[in-house]
């Protein structure tokens, strides 16, 4: 959590996250480089520069895949969640594998030109209107531009400046980029059919991010986040004895947003369910110390008054909450964040 | 290629403003806007590629914050509705773009050798 803001908030997991992922992306370059070249088939008598170009590519392109892996199997397994923990610092890694990639290519390929390398890089090739030969490269740069905005808006400042609708919406860019780098890749090197290896792996690894997102989406729609009641002004969510003690229900409000009402100590307190860091779902933290822990990255509220605890300077709007028949009802005009919230006495956990 | 190169200037173009853009929000705006920047330098650079890629919308969102206009509902409320819409869209374009590599794909004419480009002739 935060007082001021510091470049990255280093602490043991983030050291073991990152080094993990350094060593997968050496081990695989070293893979890739000097133990697979025949199952690769790039044994073939091609040279350094287009050899590492590949090299880098074809990482860039698991990364990605990993990345866009990791947040649907979160949602359908919770042992999962570790990685999401650091999945900033996996995309900002991917962008500077998919530099380097894009730096071979250019030292290579367009280094004897006798235009400038960028330009010759968009003029080379505008065959526009047919798929073959279609100019691959230009996809791959789209893709190279969105990973560089998504970089270099991973800080946490950016989505507290941006709001998280603008953010978010920037950084659903990734999968027009992933569509555009399964373009690259397939009307590029999967275009020589003497290597099949690759066709394979970009195969594969494009199914696995499909079918999870769509399990996940699938796994949403049958058992994700119920729509709350109606009932007159109030929103019926569900029965007091529903909510176990230090958990939350989560119920939907007619607007879309979600609120997470928590039991603690037989009494229950609502506060939104997105987390003022990055928006992880806090109705499936627990509350630890008296305090609600987002399940994403640790950061902590206080239930009654959506309050990180001081000096830290988070917050979160809170709702008022009434009894009706064993039913909570919550107002869904949401308080502005941080402010208290006397909690409703509840009846015993379990109670009809 | 004329294209290209005016391609070119604009970048250039759009990151030469960036850069301006980032120097003065870095070092007069941010501190206003954002009570957890006060006092706070060291991140700052990592910022400035932030600002210069997006400084348009940067400096909307500065003008925003500045002038009182901003909403709070708006950094509590992430957008969820439109995931299942954008993740329909994705799993039909996706295999059908790699579905379309393959079916374009020529065969190579039989019987040509590859010749090494950087090796000897010999």
């Amino acid at each position: 959590m935060s007082v001021k803001y510091i470049p990255v908030q280093w602490n043991r997991n983030k050291w073991i996250y990152d080094s993990v992922m350094l060593g997968a992306v050496f081990g695989f370059l070293w893979l890739f480089l000097y133990a697979a070249p025949g199952f690769l088939d790039h044994g073939k008598p091609v040279n350094g520069a287009i050899v590492n170009m590949r090299a880098f590519g074809a990482c860039a392109f698991l990364m990605l895949t990993v990345i866009l892996c990791i947040g649907p199997l979160a949602r359908l397994d919770r042992r999962f969640l570790p990685l999401l923990y650091n999945r900033r610092h996996f995309g900002v890694m991917t962008l500077f594998v998919a530099l380097s990639h894009a730096g071979f290519v250019l030292g290579w390929y367009y280094a004897f030109s006798p235009h400038d390398r960028y330009e010759a890089l968009l003029f080379s090739n505008t065959a526009y209107g047919q798929l073959n030969g279609f100019p691959f490269e230009t996809l791959g740069l789209f893709a190279l531009l969105v990973l560089m905005v998504l970089a270099a808006t991973s800080h946490d400042f950016w989505m507290k400046f941006l709001t998280p609708r603008v953010w978010k919406a920037l950084h659903m860019l990734i999968y027009p980029a992933y569509a555009a780098v399964i373009g690259h890749v397939g009307f590029g090197v999967l275009q020589d059919q003497q290597a099949p290896a690759f066709g394979w792996i970009v195969g594969l690894g494009a199914a696995a991010v499909v079918i999870l997102h769509a399990a996940a989406a699938i796994r949403e729609r049958r058992a994700g986040d119920p729509a709350g009641a109606v009932t007159g002004d109030w929103i019926a969510a569900c029965p007091a004895g529903d909510i176990p003690e230090g958990s939350a229900r989560i119920t939907r409000l007619p607007n879309g947003d979600r609120v997470a009402i928590f039991r603690h100590e037989g009494r229950l307190s609502a506060i939104a369910n997105a987390c003022a860091h990055q928006n992880g779902p806090l109705g499936e933290g627990r509350i630890v110390d008296c305090l609600v822990t987002c399940p994403w990255h640790g950061f902590q509220y206080d239930v009654t008054n959506g309050r990180s605890p001081a000096p830290f300077t988070e917050k979160v709007p809170t709702y008022n909450l009434r009894l009706e028949g064993g039913m909570v009802l919550v107002d869904p005009a949401a308080n502005p964040p941080g402010t208290p919230v006397e909690p409703l006495e509840a009846g015993p956990e379990g109670a009809a | 290629m004329q294209i290209a190169a005016t391609i070119i200037d604009l970048a250039w173009a759009w990151g030469i403003t960036g850069a301006v853009t980032a120097a003065a929000f870095l070092t007069i705006g941010m501190g206003r806007i954002d009570e957890d920047a006060r006092g706070a330098w060291i991140f700052r650079p990592l910022i400035a590629p932030g600002v210069m890629l997006l400084w348009p919308l940067v400096l909307w969102r500065w003008w925003v914050l500045e002038t009182g206009r901003d909403d709070w509902q708006l950094r509590h409320a992430p957008p969820r509705r439109v995931h299942g819409r954008l993740w329909l869209a994705f799993a039909i374009l996706v295999p059908l773009i790699f579905a379309t590599a393959l079916a374009v794909r020529q065969d190579w004419p039989a019987g040509i050798e590859p010749q090494r480009l950087d090796g000897g002739q010999g």
